[in-house]
């Protein structure tokens, strides 16, 4: 059996991974660019599941646990390395602070221990922030990060070494289908057959299933970032300022750099090259009246990437009905960095076992947005 | 990175920012790392205040020679805002950031 992924993000390579794993000895990831090209060489590298639907809920505790396992076997020795350094919501309004109390009994309800703060325990966890501007504090301490290119690095050796093939600089420009199967893709370098197809394509996809005649209702919302020069350790959560528009975050990643963004209006589908000069103050004037050693960081680069997101802001996962052997994973909404690995499980056990072995994923087919039966949100938070 | 610093006695270094070695480049290659943008990626390279004025053209050339390619049929990475280092106190001031 020879499966072909389309993509060599996160979700494509952990998917050819965990089909390596289960004994596929044929597979190829084809990518237009390079490794890490699309939203995952882009991303925050943050991960965590306090989130508001069970789906969402159920999928990121099993890939926080595949995060810690394989950050502790094989693909660990090759460089991936998961810190649970926790998340830390900021509320910088004393009614935030009563939102912050709802959603941890939701957390608490569905197995995530969140938990409200005082300022004391909140110095303790980030100690170079002004807590003179903050009300109160949420912290989730089961949330974590990965430095996303020695995680990337781990999954392009560890595939390998399973016989994977990872062609680079093949860019995919449509699909060929002959009936309900697809039988081929069609690339910048020639025509490449399987017996199953899996489109991981990030940004890439929509274009990419309408060869086919398949409409999937993403957006791509360009997302900014920047980071400043490596530094010292100076605090391990990642950091929410939650009552700022656009809810402002800085994370100091492994490697030492602060990683700062913030959502700025944007329109979907600009290209993630055209830079806005206004970003940059946007993003640092909230984070530098919280941490005002920041003032003195120097800032290195700034880049934008895709948000690829959804009505309902959760993925679009597993098989397609129209088709046999074709399957999708895309449409992470901002978090499909964190769902790498349970997305990569879950991928291989609906194309080998025929179904995931997480119910919740059944509800994230493409299917569901003909139905009208869109996820559910437990908490509608403003 | 650097790994190799400890084995041998005299290491090659070819990113001054981050510690990279000829090594580590060379291993990187091996790997299937065969443009610019993956070595980058994987071993910082040009990710150091420099953003690679150093480094880079020195791993063009190694990537070029082991691909049996030429420096200028290689794809150079991207190079991004704000080129140099800018003390966030300095962008602060800048009144794009007031809030409409
Ligand atoms: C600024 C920013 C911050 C973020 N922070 C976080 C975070 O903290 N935590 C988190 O979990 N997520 C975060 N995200 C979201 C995360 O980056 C994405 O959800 C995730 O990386 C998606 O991975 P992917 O593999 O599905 O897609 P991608 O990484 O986009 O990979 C798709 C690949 O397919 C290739 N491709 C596209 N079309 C074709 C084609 N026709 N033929 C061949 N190849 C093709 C692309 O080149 C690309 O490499 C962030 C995103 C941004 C932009
Ligand atoms: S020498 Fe490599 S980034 Fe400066």
């Amino acid at each position: 059996m020879k499966i072909v992924i389309v993509g060599a993000g996160i979700s494509g390579l952990f998917t050819a991974y965990s089909l390596a794993k289960m004994g596929v000895r044929d597979v190829v990831v084809l990518e237009k660019r390079y490794v890490g090209y699309g939203s995952t060489g882009r991303c925050a590298t943050g991960i965590r599941a306090s989130f508001t639907s069970e789906e969402h809920i159920v999928l990121m505790k099993e890939s926080i646990r595949l995060w810690k396992e394989y950050s502790e076997g094989e693909l660990g020795r090759y460089g991936l390395n998961f810190v649970q350094g926790g998340y830390v919501w900021l509320a910088r309004k004393e009614e935030t602070v009563d939102t912050f109390r709802k959603l941890v009994a939701l957390h608490n309800s569905l197995g995530v221990p969140t938990r409200v703060i005082d300022r004391d325990e909140l110095r303790s966890l980030v100690p170079p922030l002004n807590t003179n501007l903050v009300a109160g504090a949420m912290h989730d301490p089961m949330a974590g990060k990965s430095y996303v290119f020695t995680t990337l690095r781990a999954l392009m050796k560890a595939c390998r070494e399973l016989g994977v093939r990872i062609a680079t600089g093949t860019e995919v420009r449509k699909l060929i289908a002959r009936g309900s199967r697809i039988v081929a893709a069609e690339t910048s370098k020639g025509e490449v057959s399987g017996d199953i197809f899996v489109i991981a394509a990030g940004a890439g996809s929509r274009e990419l299933l309408k060869t086919v005649g398949i409409e999937i209702p993403t957006k791509n919302i360009p997302r900014h970032i920047l980071t400043t020069e490596p530094y010292q350790r100076a605090f391990e959560p990642l950091v929410i300022d939650w009552d700022t528009p656009g809810v402002p975050y800085i994370v100091q990643i492994i490697e030492g750099n602060f990683f700062i963004g913030r959502d700025i209006e944007e329109e979907p589908e600009q290209s993630i090259y055209s830079q806005r000069i206004d970003f940059m103050p946007k993003a640092l004037k909230p984070i530098a009246e919280l941490f005002p050693f920041i003032k003195a960081v120097r800032v290195l680069r700034y880049w934008i990437g895709y948000y690829v997101a959804t009505p309902d802001n959760h993925p679009i996962y597993g098989p397609v009905n129209n088709f046999d052997n074709l399957f999708i994973a895309t449409g992470f909404s901002g978090h499909g960095y964190m769902m790498g690995p349970v997305t990569g499980k879950i991928i291989a056990e609906w194309i080998l076992e025929g179904r995931p072995s997480i119910p919740q994923a059944e509800k994230l087919t493409l299917d569901r947005f003909e139905r009208g039966a869109l996820v559910r949100e437990l908490a509608v938070i403003g | 990175m650097g790994g190799e610093m400890k084995k041998k006695g005299h290491p090659t270094i070819v990113c001054r920012c981050n510690d990279v070695t000829l090594e580590d480049v060379e291993r990187a290659i091996e790997e299937g790392c065969h443009d610019l943008e993956c070595l980058r990626k994987v071993l910082r390279i040009g990710m150091g205040p420099c953003q690679g004025r150093t480094c880079i053209p020195i791993v063009a050339r190694i990537l070029a020679r082991k691909l049996g390619k030429r420096v200028d049929e290689l794809e150079l990475p991207t190079v991004r805002a704000p080129i140099l280092p800018v003390p966030v106190h300095l962008l602060l001031k800048s009144r794009e950031g007031e809030q409409p």
